[in-house]
């Protein structure tokens, strides 16, 4: 399944020797991607440290799409270096594509299978036999295991799509909004998913519109804005910076919101039949 | 590390597949149903018999003798009665002919009369067809008669022979064909709908984020179909032979090789439109511009004898007609695979010519 003569080409890239990415999930390094006149990735180098939960933010056509594709292997960049867990996703999509896992924005999968069918269908593609109960436990959809997609919420939905990219035990992990469309509860729930990711060993890297779970959840974001990343930092720092040049919000700050509200009167429990 | 997914991949399509109950109700049933409806209606109307009517007006020696010999031709079916409610049986489409025997019928037609006896015959316009079968068995029969009281020989004699040698029915020439047919629906829209499905819903773009090889997964797709038309295939032929006494004289293996080289036409053509189709509401307009021409032209219900010549000359070229002539050459004249070599050339070229559409037209997500 996995091409080992890739791997072994490794040394002999010259550039991409072992110490190149030490310590390092992703390592990006002026990479460009045009669609015709459009530049939609315009020279952008960052690295994600192992281990870490990294947000990618920014707005719609910011480039951010773009940019976790080529990293997922899905896309060819026009120039630039990407090393994705050690592999350079450019020259080895393929082999880069077995060590990560990918969470797409459709969760959807075939109809008329069942869950445990469909984890053993992606264990098949990646050459593994997988305990498919073990891994719908770790995305708490114990129950639902011999149950149809199509009668899953969109919180389990969500979370099924996670487990689809768990069965490989992938080095790192890319969520592409995992939490638009669901509810405040399904939301928590999947935070909480995305930390024990990140117990376990791995690297996620996501998108998000939702600025406060980027907050509460990443250890480091970046920032794009017309193909390029205009920041990158701890939300902390961020917002330190921030404050730093003068800025004050309008409103004073209170110690709670309308969300806290709506969790302290719904609750945590998940919602979900 | 691991071997090929394959094994895995047929499995859950298969799996998948099966579950689908639409796709089995369009790929087994509908033909099933088809190939039922048709067979009972036994539209080639071989041995079917025509309804005579006769009116009695001499009831003398002579009549019920002609009567007689009539009700003695097998293909009629006589009935006597009187000239009002036969005829208006005969409007009404029930009677292919009514015959009238007037009252002078022996005293005319007896040796050495002078003028021939005129037999006032009726037929409906209406049904064309069965009244001049009709009219031509009577005026046989009248012709026989006359020459035996006349007493001599008829100048001219037919001698005839059935060169087939085989009793070949309607259902014979109905169940190759809806063979074919089937294998055509399944084919083109089992394929067509399940891709633009797993395109729309972005399956395909999450296979794609992973190390799967493409060729192991269309290998499992295509092979999905091959054995469910080839179980398909299995099905129609015991139905054939069970209800419809389907007279099967060819090599069911070589019946099978050509039913997969025909499928596999209609499934290359499934991945094209699939391809070219932007949703699923799509999908049934461009499949059945294809379907429906070819479901009629290439002769699935009747021989294309009928048709104007050019339009017969363009039927000889559809992919349909090459399945259905070649899965009907070789169940009910025994033909071999090198006999129909003709068929099989035309199939692969159309294989070939599909698959090439199919690989352009193609896309693994929406544009």
């Amino acid at each position: 399944m996995i091409e080992i003569s890739a791997v072994r080409q490794f040394p002999v890239t010259g550039a991409l020797d072992a110490s190149y990415a030490q310590g390092l999930a992703i390592k990006v390094e002026d990479l460009r991607k045009t669609y015709g006149e459009v530049v939609a990735v315009d020279g952008i180098s960052f690295s994600v440290r192992e281990h870490e939960i990294f947000g990618i933010l920014g707005p719609n056509g910011a480039g951010k799409t773009t940019t976790v594709e080529i990293l997922e292997g899905l896309r060819p960049a026009d120039s630039g270096k990407a090393m994705v867990a050690g592999v350079d996703v450019l020259r080895y999509p393929t082999r880069v594509k077995s060590l990560i896992g990918v969470q797409l924005q459709s969760a959807n999968f075939w109809d008329n299978l069942r869950l445990t069918e469909i984890i053993d269908v992606f264990a098949a593609i990646y050459g593994r036999r997988v305990d498919a109960m073990a891994i719908l436990t770790k995305v708490d959809l114990r129950d639902k295991a011999k149950a149809y997609t199509k009668h899953l919420s969109g919180g389990q939905k969500q979370r099924f799509s996670i487990a689809t990219a768990l069965v490989n035990e992938p080095r790192v992990i890319f969520l592409d909004e995992p939490t638009t469309g669901l509810d405040p509860q399904a939301r928590r729930n999947l935070w909480e998913l995305v930390r024990s990711l990140r117990e376990e060993g791995a690297t996620v890297v996501m998108t998000t519109h939702y600025l406060e779970e980027a907050e509460v959840l990443c250890d480091r974001v970046a920032i794009m804005d017309e193909g390029r990343i205009v920041t990158l930092d701890t939300p902390d720092a961020l917002i330190e910076r921030l404050l730093a040049k003068g800025f004050r919000r309008k409103k004073a700050e209170r110690e709670a919101n309308l969300e806290d509200v709506f969790i302290d009167l719904t609750g945590k429990d998940l919602r979900e039949d | 590390m691991g071997g090929s997914a394959f094994p895995a991949l047929l499995k859950a399509s298969l799996k998948s597949y099966y579950r689908n109950r639409i796709a089995i109700f369009f790929s087994l049933f509908l033909p099933l149903m088809i190939m039922v409806i048709f067979g009972l209606l036994n539209l080639g109307g071989n041995n079917t018999t025509e309804n005579v009517g006769i009116v009695d007006q001499a009831h003398n020696d002579a009549s019920k003798q002609v009567i007689d010999n009539l009700g003695k031709v097998s293909v009629l079916k006589v009935q006597q009665g009187d000239e009002g409610p036969l005829k208006a049986k005969l409007q009404k489409g029930d009677l292919a002919l009514v015959v009238i025997l007037p009252k002078d019928l022996g005293a005319v037609g007896a040796p050495g009369a002078q003028a021939p006896a005129r037999i006032p015959v009726f037929g409906n316009a209406a049904k064309p067809q069965d009244t001049e079968i009709a009219r031509s068995i009577v005026q046989q029969f009248f012709d026989q008669q006359s020459f035996a009281i006349a007493k001599i020989q008829p100048p001219l004699q037919m001698a005839y022979q059935d060169v087939q040698g085989k009793n070949q029915t309607y259902t014979d020439f109905l169940v190759p064909g809806i063979i074919a047919l089937s294998i055509m629906q399944t084919g083109i829209f089992s394929v067509a709908f399940a891709f633009v499905q797993q395109k729309q819903n972005g399956v395909l773009r999450r296979l794609m984020a992973t190390p799967m090889r493409v060729s192991e997964f269309l290998a499992a797709q295509v092979s999905t179909r091959l054995i469910m038309a080839a179980v398909q295939v299995v099905i129609l032929l015991v139905v054939g032979l069970a209800l419809f006494h389907f007279h099967l004289v060819g090599n069911v293996l070589e019946l099978m090789v050509v039913a997969v080289i025909g499928s596999a036409i209609f499934i290359a053509m499934g991945f094209a439109i699939s391809g070219y189709a932007k949703d699923e509401q799509v999908v049934p307009a461009i499949a059945n511009i294809i379907v429906l021409p070819m479901m009629f032209l290439s002769g699935i219900f009747f021989g294309r004898d009928n048709m104007p010549g050019w339009l017969h000359a363009v039927s000889n070229f559809l992919p349909l007609t090459y399945v259905t002539d070649a899965i009907r050459t070789v169940s009910l004249d025994g033909s071999h695979l090198w006999d129909i070599k003709a068929d099989l050339l035309g199939m692969v070229l159309w294989l070939v010519i599909a698959t090439a559409v199919a690989v352009r037209l193609f896309r693994w997500q929406p544009v």
